[in-house]
């Protein structure tokens, strides 16, 4: 296809959804719908991950070591920690931290007298680990160090937080899969209108020798247009809707805190802007191919 | 060049539309394809703008074997001939202008040359000055001559005409004839043209194929030329067309 054909064809794109501006008005409608609940399930996701990741930070175990360990082998078995893949921090707490960190709840005498040897607090390391599906592995291994006493840990909460992270992973997974079907499918069949209108004009094209191709890029053209539309203005919208939710709900209950939408901006623009056009486009395709190879009346 | 060769059309329904149609139409031929309705012309004409394929036989048009034509080669095939069509078939949203440029922006062809040709092609159909006109502003005759210019206006070899005198009054009638007639004499374009009307037909010396129930009954074969445009007239013309297509003045 030549240049100046191409140009030729935008130009009919952009004429023919004027033309139509009604059909057109009804498509990007849907469309903003189906994307903005998509962009309400990816945010929902995205807040969940925030507070899963957010309990996952405080999610540690306490490695108590034994309490005749020399100095020399506390550090070993902190370089120990250290080395195991799925471990993400270790802080350690000496005995003489721990002993001065409940020394206000101990009656005044009794610390003077837990000073040096007599001190019963053990070293600590306080761990916290990357993935909490291999929780008990890695707690199994830790409790396999030598000079390790006892590892703590809250087996209930690390449990909970992994099967609430798999259930918003398919469940927020699937939502966006499923809204994008719908909205391909809504676009397919409301372009499908459009082309049934305008089947007189692709007739008369195919009948002066134009090619399928020549047919369909207007029609493409269009949906670029509609995605285009679709996704700027729900990303407008989205934008001032979550907004208005963090404004009022949040920050005047201060129910819990969401994730700002100025960290989100740029992932849901391409993400609103890549799925219009890429639905608008695909579901115009669809639309005027499926036409041309089986119901054009001009047949080829 | 049409040639049909022992074609057939048999329709899902059980219908024989065309039965054992043999033909042969030589380049620069003007001829009616006359017949009542039912008598199986408009499969006739879909079967050369290639929109239907005999059930047997062999079509052969403008050396393009219709049997052997692949889906992509078809748009080229249908850039070979013009049609003009009953219902004029004009986008309604488009300028005359465009409706007429249509064609050759299709093909690719540069902007000068569309407004040059265009123009030209609009002043031989006495619509100068309508160019920016829509369609339904113009009457029923002045629709048909935009149709007609649409379909001239790549210079086909060949101008199929479906019954286009369908929709006009029997003066305007005979001016569309007329005008076709005159294309074929001046250019050699070959023109096929569909019609029931057989008062209209008989105003004109053109070959006459006849259909019923799907076979040609009658073929009156190539007229002799009566010698309606002397030699020195189709030079002059040629001499003018082939000045303004080149931008010039045709006086």
């Amino acid at each position: 296809m030549k240049l100046r054909q191409i140009f030729y064809l935008i130009r009919e794109g952009l004429r023919n959804t004027w033309q139509n501006r009604l059909m057109a008005l009804a498509s990007v409608g849907v469309l903003i719908c189906c994307l903005m609940l998509t962009g309400f399930a990816y945010l929902i996701y995205v807040n969940v991950e925030q507070m899963f990741h957010h309990a996952i930070e405080q999610n540690v175990v306490a490695v108590f070591l034994d309490k005749d360990l020399t100095d020399a082998q506390v550090e070993k078995v902190g370089i120990t920690l250290n080395s195991m893949s799925n471990v993400d921090k270790v802080k350690l707490i000496t005995k003489e931290e721990y002993l001065a960190k409940y020394a206000e709840n101990l009656t005044e005498g009794i610390v003077e007298s837990y000073q040096g040897e007599k001190n019963p607090m053990p070293n600590t390391y306080i761990v916290s680990m990357k993935d909490l599906e291999l929780f008990q592995d890695t707690l199994d291994e830790i409790q396999k160090i030598r000079g390790v006493e006892e590892a703590s840990y809250d087996a209930g909460v690390a449990e909970t937080l992994s099967q609430i992270r798999g259930v918003v992973l398919a469940i927020g997974g699937g939502i966006i899969g499923v809204l994008l079907v719908v909205s391909l499918f809504i676009i397919v069949n409301t372009i499908k209108l459009t082309v049934y209108n305008r089947r007189l004009e692709i007739y008369i094209m195919k009948s002066v020798g134009a090619t399928d191709g020549f047919v369909r890029f207007p029609f493409v053209v269009e949906g670029l247009l509609l995605g285009v539309a679709a996704g700027g203005t729900g990303y407008g919208l989205m934008y001032l809707l979550y907004q208005a939710i963090v404004d009022n709900l949040v920050i005047k209950n201060q129910l819990f805190s969401l994730v700002p939408f100025e960290r989100q901006w740029l992932p849901l623009l391409v993400g609103f802007m890549a799925g219009g056009m890429l639905v608008g486009v695909s579901g115009s395709a669809i639309s005027i191919s499926k036409y041309l190879k089986q119901e054009g009346s001009m047949r080829s | 060049m049409i040639e049909f060769q022992g074609v057939y059309k048999d329709y899902h329904t059980g219908s024989h539309a065309l039965e054992d149609v043999n033909l042969h139409i030589d380049d620069g031929e003007f001829a009616f394809i006359v017949g009542a309705s039912g008598a199986g012309k408009s499969t006739f004409l879909k079967l050369i703008m290639r929109e239907e394929t005999p059930t047997s036989g062999e079509i052969v048009i403008n050396n393009y074997r219709l049997s052997r034509l692949s889906r992509k080669q078809v748009p080229y095939f249908r850039r070979t001939m013009g049609i003009v069509f009953q219902d004029f078939r004009l986008i309604n949203t488009m300028s005359v202008f465009d409706n007429v440029a249509f064609p050759m922006r299709v093909v690719g062809a540069k902007r000068r040359d569309i407004r040059r040709r265009v123009e030209y092609v609009l002043s031989l159909m006495d619509l100068q000055g309508k160019s920016h006109r829509m369609p339904l502003e113009l009457s029923g005759g002045e629709q048909q001559r935009v149709g007609l210019a649409r379909a001239l206006v790549n210079n086909p070899s060949m101008i199929i005409a479906d019954e286009p005198t369908g929709n006009v009054d029997p003066q305007m009638s005979y001016d569309i004839v007329q005008m076709l007639t005159e294309i074929n004499k001046r250019s050699g374009t070959t023109v096929l043209m569909v019609t029931h009307e057989h008062d209209l037909v008989n105003q004109f010396n053109h070959r006459i194929i006849t259909l019923e129930k799907g076979h040609i009954v009658s073929d009156t074969g190539r007229p002799r030329r009566t010698g309606t445009v002397s030699l020195g007239e189709m030079a002059a013309e040629m001499v003018a067309e082939a000045a303004v297509e080149m931008g010039g003045d045709a006086e």
